[in-house]
């Protein structure tokens, strides 16, 4: 309304203006300056609203500006020497344009400032940097974007309920369990990692249940029950699951390499060596599997082998060791135990109890004092066991699968030489420390080996261990028996064997010793019953060799991730009979689906083996009339592929018949059709045969 | 049996053919003497004395009377069985990779690699009253092949085709009335290295480096079966009394040095022809067959090597008795 109004006014004036001006034009200067009257009808906006666009702002830089809280307060004539030293800490990050410290009225300082920098960047650069940042005993900076303090002001009074998320079925994630006769499930990998395939180890033949191209960008992992197949991305991580392989979460992790499944399936952990991004650097993400959240990230830079984190079996707890440190969280609070870590010098690694929380490290040599493997009981944290050892320049720690004992293999030396910066040790021994867990106090035995380890295993099921030592070309198996209360005693030991790694059967008793990576591929299948060796096979370069869950199959591998021909699989019988041979180029990887443990009692189970005579006729049976429809089946094809190419041939041969008189035309009349037919040219030749050569000696 | 071995090459045979009677067994080496033997006891009878380079192929015509080989030296020469005299030659631009005497042995073709400035080239040339001036007669018919150059090559039955195998695993007819091509197929991925016919000529099956054989229908070119193994086939050979197919290869003669020679698998596979299942292998070469022929009575075959023996193997009782459940 008020611009109406200004407009009408505004018309007689420039009638009036007119006027003026004109008179005026003759005898002076015309004068430009508007009558004190004149109201301008046009705004600012309309003549030049592209360069007020570009006007600045009171919030203009706003987001360059931080505010520090916690800086001391001082009285007036110390101002200049903190405001010095305040200066010198934010200027680490960029260039200052303007600070401001409030004041109260007598000119002492409020204890906080705010600091506007050159550009938004540094402002966030330094609220990451220098948050948190101790001054010096009494003061800790605080400090916040100043755009943020709006965001803090809006944060409701009242909490409100997240509203619940609607409960998506993810159907029977076990079915696998269900399949009627017990086949077992593997994932391949082929085509250079182009192809996985998911198959049923069915008999007599496998049958593919899924095949999905380009399904991984690196490769392929189970989780440790069998629930989940998991396919890692460059954006992440996905788990598949289900019947059909859906997928059911997946996590989002920028350039993931590694990942790790908590024993019970609760959790993952991926881990990106590279980190990119904004926010607090974390190059390693712990999931919820179930509702896909982010439970705790970390920044590692850790020396340790993967997996860095490692778990409590029953996924309480987990722990990760920095230098002369150890670190217990528990979870699902994800916070430290007791809200401190273990300070334990020169700890060099770790590992838990498959069964129990107890958690065993080891530290290394420090001048006088001794090497020492120590056991503790988490969250208690008591020393249950703890074991001087001198000499040592290495621990590997072995958890036999039950938990009954815990094997410590102990590189010894007697002669040690320090080049530089280089330690160098000669004249190695081995000491295999047994850990009875199961006795009281823990006794532990020890076998010393003079020649050097190749490979260590435990019995999964029992309590054998076998270990390969020896040097070229005696190499020995030995397999050793601990029994309670006594030493561990040498039961067998095979000499002159070819072979570098130990596969015992996921049910114990058999064991399978290759030679894999090299130009044999010699694999001996080992009854540990009687030490009685009772096949040898041979798959070139192989690389790799499973044992189904079950302990009823083993397959090897040549995959060519390794080799560049011949890549495949073959799958043996526990006792070393070849069953099938899979040849593929550029096959990569085969991978057992896992079963979680039998929910059957021991008692249930002893009962089973008991009458096992009973239930292996069934399944002989079963086997027979399955193998018998299957070569029904081949026999019933090969009849259709044979009639189709007889048919196929006949008609060829009526057509050459009937062109019969033309290929004699070409040949002179000459029939060349049968070798007999052409009678009339053959001519005798005689040929000497050397059928016997004797040389006698004439004296 | 105990295999024949004929030594006589120093170095990798390139093909060996048996003549239509069986008695004679002819093979040419990257050596440049090709030789001539008696399949049956494996004695050798001569040499063809005169080419200066590898000889990569070679024929022989139905009346066993004159002898065809192609070379390294730019030429393709022909021979007189019985003396080993050179009866004439055609010289070339570059080497000469395939020869074959038509049905009618009348008519002879070859075909020239691609090679310098030189294209690859079908020629079909007139042999019948062929002298020393063959050198100077303009061929019958000159096809320039664009493209993948012939690896290998076969007369269609009546002489009125040829059927060409190429580097990159095309199977191509030509008719020769026309000296045009006049169907292709594409159902190999790697070099053809070799073509036979079946006894009748109405099929004939390829060998590739692709690790697979196929067999085709001759005159349609229709793919019927394929033999597959892990290795690159450089021959294959049908018999003529048995549903059998023998192949060989092996690893190429570049890899070979780094492997052993278990590894190689450098055996003549045996495959049923409708099944195209493998029933059967023969071991004996130490480095890749580059050339299989079954022996016209289809009662024993040779094979000749990278090695540089030829074995010629007889088959035992067994074989003929061995049946396929159907």
């Amino acid at each position: 309304m008020a611009k109406k109004k200004d407009a009408e006014k505004a018309t007689p004036n420039d009638e009036n203006s007119k006027q003026d001006k004109s008179e005026m034009a003759e005898d002076e200067e015309p004068n430009f300056s508007d009558p004190e009257d004149y109201v301008d009808n046009i705004s600012d906006e309309e003549l030049l609203g592209d360069i007020l666009k570009t006007r600045p702002q009171e919030t203009d830089g706003v987001e360059s500006v931080i505010v520090v809280d916690g800086i001391p307060q001082i009285t007036a004539d110390r101002f200049d020497k903190l405001r010095n030293v305040v200066s010198k800490i934010f200027s680490k990050v960029g260039e200052i344009v303007n600070e401001c410290y409030p004041k109260t009225p007598e000119g002492s300082t409020k204890g906080y400032v705010f600091i506007e920098y050159a550009n938004a960047a540094h402002a966030a650069e330094a609220v990451t940097l220098l948050n948190n940042h101790k001054l010096d005993r009494q003061h800790t900076f605080t400090v916040n974007l100043f755009t943020d303090f709006k965001k803090y002001e809006d944060i409701p009074d009242e909490w409100e309920p997240p509203a619940p998320q609607p409960y998506t079925d993810m159907g029977n994630l076990h079915y696998f369990l269900l399949e009627p006769d017990s086949y077992d499930q593997f994932s391949t990998v082929c085509n250079r990692g182009s192809t996985v395939q998911i198959w049923l180890n069915s008999v007599p033949e496998p049958s593919k249940l899924v095949e999905k191209e380009r399904w991984t960008e690196t490769f392929v992992k189970w989780s440790p029950l069998g629930t989940y197949f998991t396919t890692i991305h460059g954006a992440g991580v996905a788990l598949w699951g289900g019947p059909d392989f859906a997928r059911k979460m997946r996590f989002a992790h920028q350039g993931v390499q590694f990942i790790d499944f908590s024993p019970s399936e609760k959790y993952v952990v991926t881990y990106s060596p590279t980190f990119e991004g904004q926010g607090e650097p974390k190059n390693l993400i712990i999931w919820d599997i179930r509702t896909g959240q982010e439970k705790r990230s970390f920044y590692l830079n850790s020396q340790m082998m993967w997996p860095f984190i490692r778990w409590s079996h029953d996924d309480k707890y987990f722990a990760r060791s920095d230098e002369d440190m150890l670190s217990v969280y528990e979870t699902p609070s994800f916070g430290l135990l007791n809200k401190k870590s273990f300070k334990i010098p020169g700890i060099r690694d770790f590992s838990w109890s498959p069964v129990d929380n107890i958690l065993a490290y080891w530290m290394a040599e420090d001048k006088d004092v001794p090497a020492r493997v120590t056991l503790i009981e988490i969250p208690s944290r008591n020393e249950i066991r703890s074991k001087n050892l001198f000499n040592v320049a290495d621990c590997r720690m072995h958890w036999q699968k039950s938990g009954d004992y815990l094997c410590v293999k102990v590189d010894r030396y007697s002669k040690i030489r320090k080049d530089k910066n280089e330690i160098k040790y000669s004249g190695m021994y081995f000491n295999f420390e047994i850990f009875h867990m199961q006795e009281k106090q823990i006794p532990v035995d020890s076998v010393e080996v003079k020649e050097s380890i190749h490979a260590f295993a435990w019995e999964p099921v029992g309590s054998k261990f076998a270990i390969i030592h020896g040097d070229q070309p005696n190499i020995c198996v030995s397999f050793y028996g601990v029994k309670t209360g006594q030493t561990p005693a040498l039961l067998k030991k095979l000499e002159k064997k070819c072979c570098n790694h130990l596969f015992w059967s996921p049910t114990g008793q058999y064991i399978v010793l290759a030679d894999l990576r090299s130009s044999s591929g010699v694999l001996e299948f080992v009854d540990t019953n009687d030490f009685n060796v009772m096949t040898q096979q041979e798959h070139f370069q192989a690389s790799d060799v499973e044992w189904d869950p079950t302990g009823r199959y083993v397959v090897t591998v040549c995959s060519f991730w390794k080799a560049k021909v011949d890549t495949g699989y073959s799958v043996w019988s526990f006792q070393g009979k070849i069953l099938r041979r899979f040849n593929s180029g550029a096959f990569c990887q085969l991978l057992w689906r896992p079963r979680p443990p039998s929910l059957l009692s021991v008692k249930e189970q002893k009962e089973i083996r008991k009458n096992l005579k009973k239930y292996s006729a069934q399944f002989e049976s079963k086997d027979r009339m399955r193998s018998s429809r299957a070569s029904k089946e081949l026999v019933e094809k090969r009849r259709k592929l044979f009639e189709e190419f007889n048919s196929y041939r006949e008609k060829c041969r009526e057509k050459w018949l009937e062109q019969k008189p033309r290929r004699l035309q070409l040949r002179n009349n000459v029939d060349t059709d049968e070798i007999e037919n052409d009678t009339k040219n053959v001519d005798e030749e005689v040929i000497e045969f050397f059928i016997k050569e004797e040389i006698t000696i004439i004296d | 049996m105990k295999p024949l071995m004929l030594q006589g090459h120093e170095r990798a045979i390139t093909q060996i053919k048996y003549n239509r009677d069986g008695d004679l067994l002819f093979s040419s080496a990257k050596d440049n003497a090709p030789n001539v033997w008696f399949s049956l006891n494996g004695e050798r009878l001569g040499s063809y004395l005169g080419h200066q380079g590898v000889v990569w192929c070679l024929d022989v015509n139905w009346e066993t009377t004159r002898f065809l080989t192609g070379a390294g030296d730019n030429s393709m020469r022909l021979w007189d069985v019985s003396n080993g005299k050179e009866i004439g030659k055609v010289t070339t631009g570059s080497s000469v990779r395939t020869c074959a005497f038509s049905y009618s042995a009348n008519t002879a073709v070859m075909s020239t690699d691609k090679q310098m400035k030189f294209n690859c080239e079908i020629y079909i040339i007139d042999v019948r009253n062929a002298d020393a001036s063959l050198e100077h007669q303009d061929p019958i018919m000159r096809i320039p092949v664009d493209g993948p150059k012939v690896t290998s090559i076969l007369w269609g039955p009546l002489d009125e085709t040829v059927i060409s195998g190429h580097e990159n695993g095309k199977i191509t007819m030509w008719d020769l009335k026309m000296g045009k091509e006049v169907h292709s197929v594409m159902d190999h991925s790697g070099s053809i290295n070799d073509l036979q016919f079946s006894k009748d000529g109405t099929q004939f099956i390829s060998a590739s480096k692709d690790c697979t054989a196929k067999l085709f229908d001759t005159d349609t070119l229709e793919l019927l079966k394929t033999y597959k193994t892990e290795r690159p086939v450089n021959s294959a050979a049908l018999s003529p009394i048995m549903d059998h197919v023998v192949l060989g290869g092996g690893q190429e003669a570049m890899e070979v040095t780094t492997t052993s020679t278990r590894v190689g698998k450098f055996d003549a596979r045996f495959f049923h022809l409708v099944f195209e299942e493998e029933f059967g292998r023969v071991k004996g070469h130490f480095g890749p067959i580059n050339s299989l022929a079954f022996h016209p009575d289809g009662k024993s075959y040779a094979s000749g090597g990278e090695d540089g023996f030829t074995r010629v193997h007889t088959f035992d009782p067994s074989y003929y008795e061995y049946q396929f459940d159907f």
